[in-house]
């Protein structure tokens, strides 16, 4: 009798936990570089968001190295998870991971990566209106005449495409003249090369200087705490970026800072939105056409300054 | 057995034991682990760490510390795939990979032996040279695309059913202890490692071993940029800078087997092996990154805490 009754109890013990694992979709994310902010907050709110699901999650680092990259999808693949996101990740260079997941059967969605055949899709934001935004902004506040410095970055495709946004405006503006450039090098420290690098132009062009064009907010950060400690004050010069985060509202409210607007990417909404796509096609078996119909979802880049910051900083 | 020999036996394979329990732990509790696919994973992901470590560890035999060669590693890669990409055949390229890296190397051993800068310092300094150099090639854009399939077959081919980075692996392995326990240039080596006056005092050498000993450090810096550039199918101006301080865990695990407080060539396979393992396991078993990172640095702690003066000789003879 005793017997049978803890056979019983081991039976259901079993079934209950053989329920409980059948029911958590398990999720895996990696983040090319999570000590870059950006990367950690799509991570991050993927995460968030899976979690709210009662998924299990586990969350990668790639640390920025394509081997660790490599060897951390190919490890993955062996956990076979009901779907994989990869944040800011190298398709081309992952292509062979990428092709297993898809013959394996593992839904795999990027953020913010391109394209790959073997994804089921990039979230992405839109970075020619991102960039248009944010360069129409920095002229409309210039009256569409004067000088302004650029500091670009050409080693990631958003920056890039947003610095060719800005020269297609600026050769459409000829009173708007782009006096000097400083284009940051891909290196741990890049911080550094930035600050040397504005110092250099802002010494080299003292008086004329009317804005100020920043790839990303975070070259945004150093250019203004040089404006700063050099007595400038908000509006001259015009100092605009894009990316948009806690740190930049702050700023943009802030009336000793010099940073005036930014364009907000969605990065909290493009890790939800990666979620959702592997719940709708990996989990509930959707048409993979039903997401979208090309390799891209596009998510809508938003203006924040002075007129409406105090919206995001409530958030 | 007595105590002492006990304790003896201990030193030499006591890593090695923890190592295969770590082995047992991860083919109990991780999913696939134990699958062919797996173990052959285990091994070409280690591999770039393995033959970078190897390289450090003959620098370190001959006591000097090459704090260059993942910052070297990468401007080999670069260079390689500067050579695929503008049409050159595959073994010129893999070539300038490892005259590059000779080079480097070679360069180290001047400026320790010549001009008389502590190793710690020159490295350092050729690490940023070579950094500098890496983004001067590539501007901070990465070679991708297309690339000779030849050149691929070097990382991602198989030699007689081996996969090809395993095979590499083994082959740099076993030409390298080879090559210290069987010539005489790998006594020369250990010679000066141990001793450095009374080797000179022996007829050694000495400034010739070391630049040899840096070299080689060089050398195994362009392998593993051949072999990475081969396996990824791209080069990046920093592609091997997050190896440093694995392959250098590797080599101060390794020091505290089979020939305790001397950097020796199976103690770094088997070095890499078990941090490779501890990666690829921890991920099997669905723990979160931070956690390795953390693992990683106690290894480092407790290898050093457990290898004796060789490192410490190398780190503070400036």
């Amino acid at each position: 009798m005793r017997t049978s009754f803890l056979r019983f109890l081991t039976a259901a013990v079993l079934a209950l936990g053989c329920a409980g694992v059948a029911q958590a979709a398990k999720l895996a994310i990696i983040g090319f570089q999570m000590s870059s902010e950006t990367h950690a907050r799509v991570v991050n709110s993927a995460k968030a968001a899976a979690e709210a699901k009662g998924w299990d999650v586990q969350v990668l680092n790639s640390k920025g190295d394509m081997s660790t990259h490599i060897n951390q999808l190919e490890n993955l693949l062996l956990t076979r998870p009901d779907g994989i996101i990869v944040a800011m990740g190298k398709p081309l260079q992952a292509q062979e991971q990428f092709r297993k997941a898809k013959e394996a059967g593992i839904p795999l969605v990027t953020v913010m990566s391109g394209t790959s055949p073997d994804a089921l899709v990039d979230v992405a934001v839109n970075e020619y209106s991102a960039g248009a935004q944010a360069a129409l902004y920095l002229l409309d506040h210039l009256n569409y005449r004067g000088n302004i410095l650029t500091q670009r970055f050409e080693g990631n495709a958003g920056t890039r495409i947003r610095g060719k946004i800005l020269d297609v405006v600026l050769s459409e503006n000829p009173s708007v003249k782009q006096i000097s450039t400083h284009t940051m090098a891909r290196t741990a420290s890049w911080r550094d090369d930035v600050q040397a690098g504005m110092n250099a132009l802002l010494l080299k062009n003292q008086g004329k200087v009317d804005g100020i064009w920043a790839s990303f907010d975070a070259q945004a950060y150093i250019i203004d705490d040089i404006l700063r400690q050099q007595g400038a004050k908000k509006g001259k010069p015009v100092l605009v970026s894009i990316d948009g985060g806690p740190e930049t509202y702050r700023r943009i409210a802030d009336p000793d800072s010099l940073l005036m607007a930014t364009v907000m990417i969605p990065f909290e909404k493009m890790g939800e939105k990666a979620v959702e796509v592997v719940e709708r096609v990996g989990i509930k078996k959707e048409p993979r056409e039903s997401i979208a119909h090309g390799p891209y979802i596009y998510l809508d880049a938003e203006l924040v300054d002075a007129a409406n910051v105090q919206n995001y900083l409530k958030n | 057995m007595s105590k002492t020999h006990f304790h003896v036996w201990l030193s030499r394979y006591g890593t090695c034991i923890a190592g295969i329990a770590l082995f047992v732990f991860f083919a109990m509790w991780a999913p696939n682990f134990l699958s062919l696919l797996n173990l052959s994973n285990i091994m070409k992901q280690i591999s770039f760490m393995a033959v970078l470590g190897l390289g450090f560890s003959l620098a370190l035999l001959v006591s000097e510390l090459d704090l260059s060669f993942a910052n070297v590693c990468s401007l080999c890669a670069v260079c390689v795939a500067w050579f695929v990409h503008n049409g050159h055949p595959p073994e010129l390229a893999v070539a300038a990979g490892l005259l590059v890296g000779i080079g480097a190397g070679v360069l180290n051993g001047l400026l320790v032996t010549v001009l008389r800068i502590p190793s710690l310092i020159a490295t350092l300094a050729t690490a940023s040279v070579a950094n500098g150099l890496s983004f001067m090639v590539t501007q901070g854009v990465a070679f991708v695309g297309q690339w000779d399939s030849r050149f691929l077959w070097i990382g991602r081919g198989t030699v007689f059913g081996i996969p090809a980075l395993i095979f590499w692996l083994l082959v740099v392995n076993l030409l390298a202890w080879f090559m210290l326990k069987q010539t005489r240039l790998g006594f020369r080596m250990l010679a000066v490692g141990e001793a450095t006056e009374a080797a000179r005092l022996a007829g050694v050498n000495v400034r010739v071993i070391k630049i040899i000993g840096l070299a080689l450090s060089g050398l195994a810096a362009g392998v593993t940029a051949v072999l990475m550039t081969s396996s990824l199918a791209s080069a990046a101006p920093n592609a091997a800078a997050d190896l440093m301080l694995t392959a250098i865990a590797a080599v101060l695990l390794g020091m505290t087997m089979f020939e305790p407080g001397r950097a020796n060539v199976p103690g770094t396979l088997v070095g890499a092996i078990i941090i490779g393992m501890l990666g690829n396991g921890l991920v099997l078993m669905g723990v979160e990154y931070y956690f390795q990172d953390i693992l990683l640095g106690l290894i480092i702690v407790v290898s050093v805490a457990l290898s004796s003066s060789v490192l410490k000789k190398a780190a503070f003879s400036i």
